[in-house]
């Protein structure tokens, strides 16, 4: 997958907003995350891992930040889901998930 | 870790798998082919190929845009741009997978990357305190964390080869 068919949807799920990463998260991906403050109006936010590639060292890079400031500037609480078994490995090596928890799935 | 410069390394054996690129284009091509390289539709094999692509993205990345320096040390090349090498520069990369266990390594022809940058970098990886967004050689310590047998042959101003094993394992893939 390309940088020309990396996205990022956002949906509102009741009082909550979801972020879908759809493709791979490299530095291809970086304007993507650039307006994607702008494009959130809530403080509950999840990112949904479920469509996503890989993430490489630049892609965890991106997610740090953005969770970052999602976090000091909107005071937002946010939660990721959908993480396969090597995001998962790079989630914990770096830190995203102390930042960000998972929502495991029901019955895990 | 291993570093030597007296290891044998893949290039030097028989192999399966032998790419010498020429653009960072080619760094798509290379990670599209050993995802066919390891077939499987099961955990372990999806968990194989997962790490794979990483690695080779991770390894290719660095060839391609943190090895070329110019004499001040400085990269000479943006991660992301496209770029061809230059005539006198040479990137190979290298799998062999007998079923079980998948080699991959990668050779550069700039020789920037010293064993004491290496150790440093996985210091500072290794010391984190809390979550830090921009990280000096977070690539290779996720090389280093993923891969069995992490090994790099240094060879300054020269060439840098950048290799490692992995091996099918029994994890949840999604």
């Amino acid at each position: 997958m390309t940088e020309e068919t990396f996205r990022i949807d956002v949906k509102r799920v009741g009082d909550s907003e979801v972020m879908m990463f759809r493709g791979n998260i490299d530095t291809h991906a970086e304007p993507h995350f650039t307006n994607l403050f702008n494009r959130i109006s809530t403080t509950k936010l999840t990112m949904d891992f479920s469509q996503t590639g890989r993430i490489n060292s630049m892609g965890i890079a991106f997610l740090l930040r953005s969770i970052k400031k999602f976090k000091t500037e909107k005071n937002a609480t946010v939660m990721v889901s959908g993480v396969n078994q090597i995001n998962t490995m790079l989630f914990k090596m770096t830190g995203i998930f102390i930042l960000a928890p998972e929502i495991k799935p029901a019955g895990a | 870790m291993c570093v030597t410069e007296k290891k044998p390394l893949l290039r030097e054996r028989s192999w399966s798998n032998y790419w010498r690129i020429s653009s960072s284009e080619d760094k798509e091509k290379v990670i599209a082919h050993l995802e066919h390289l390891v077939p499987g539709d099961d955990e372990e094999h999806c968990f194989l190929r997962q790490r794979a692509v990483l690695m080779a993205d991770e390894m290719l990345e660095n060839a391609l845009f943190a090895a070329p320096r110019d004499t001040q040390g400085r990269p000479l090349y943006a991660k992301g741009e496209r770029r061809s090498l230059s005539p006198d520069e040479q990137i190979e990369f290298i799998s062999l997978y007998d079923g079980d266990t998948l080699a991959l390594e990668v050779t550069d022809t700039w020789g920037s990357l010293t064993p004491e940058t290496v150790r440093s970098f996985l210091d500072m990886n290794l010391s984190e305190n809390e979550p830090v967004e921009d990280r000096s050689g977070r690539g290779l310590y996720f090389m280093w964390r993923v891969m069995q047998d992490f090994y790099l042959s240094a060879v300054p101003g020269i060439e840098t080869t950048v290799g490692g094993l992995l091996q099918l394992q029994t994890k949840n893939c999604d």
